[in-house]
């Protein structure tokens, strides 16, 4: 094994941070549609994430890949509002079931979740420069 | 036992027995950061214990505590999770693992400087007293 596994690692928790990062913001952004792509309220995507073997050596060390963009069952949130195109015959409108300080949490776990990747990669490229002085 | 003069490089042998043992390392704890957010994972860590005895003929006192040399170690990874886990059952602490990587960091360092001064030893052996 050499410093690649561990950068390919770092690399693959990157990029899976950066997938609910952009899920994330798909469901901010989504908050209030009310045409969705399927038709009816956007619903909200949740990021599954899961283990892939990498070339490994027997470490067990296993990098991190999407497995599923979910899409959250909850019921969308109704509001009483008779003047929107999208309400229905009582006067209730559809909204999506995204809960903005939820996905504010989320978007803050997946940034820390980031740094911390970052840094276990410079780490990797920090020792990897260390043996590249040796007898210098 | 070696002769003397192959016995040179004993102590960078061993110390590159280290040097690799801390890149693996450190391979195992950026792959339990990388796992931060998935469900059930639990963390690893690796271990090593020093080769036996009758395999270090360089120790001249037992009670000299010397490392590996050649790959004769024996590593084992181990479940490092601990009873905390949270609801997704993922035991992965960001700050145990940072620390692990910073320390490990160091130790790796520690060792490529003492290979980087035995080289400079040997140099300044090998010309003479002259480099």
């Amino acid at each position: 094994m050499d410093f690649f596994t561990a950068m390919e690692v770092s690399a693959s928790g990157l990029s899976a941070q950066r997938t609910r990062m952009t899920v994330s913001s798909s469901n901010l952004a989504n908050a209030s549609t009310t045409r969705g792509v399927g038709g009816g309220p956007y619903q909200r995507r949740d990021v599954v994430l899961g283990s892939v073997p990498m070339n490994n050596g027997g470490l067990g060390v296993s990098g991190v890949a999407v497995q599923q963009i979910a899409t959250d069952p909850n019921p969308p949130r109704l509001e009483y509002d008779p003047g929107h195109p999208d309400a229905d015959v009582d006067g209730y409108v559809a909204y999506p079931n995204v809960n903005p300080v939820e996905e504010m949490v989320d978007m803050i776990t997946a940034s820390r979740a980031y740094e911390a990747g970052v840094t276990a990669l410079s780490t990797a490229v920090s020792m990897a420069e260390r043996a590249l002085g040796i007898g210098r | 036992m070696p002769s003397d003069v192959s016995r040179i490089y004993d102590a960078v042998d061993r110390l590159e027995v280290a040097m690799s043992y801390h890149r693996d390392r450190h391979s195992v704890l950026a792959s339990n950061v990388a796992h931060l957010d998935t469900p059930g994972y639990r963390p690893l860590d690796l271990q090593r214990t020093p080769a036996p005895e009758a395999t270090r003929p360089w120790l001249t006192n037992p009670a000299h505590q010397a490392g590996a040399a050649g790959g004769v170690e024996d590593r084992t990874v181990v479940d490092d999770g601990g009873a905390l886990a949270g609801p997704d059952g993922n035991a992965v602490q960001l700050e145990r693992e940072l620390a692990k990587i910073d320390a490990n960091r160091v130790r790796y360092g520690t060792s490529t400087e003492l290979v980087s001064r035995r080289m400079a030893l040997l140099r300044y052996a090998a010309g003479d007293g002259n480099s």
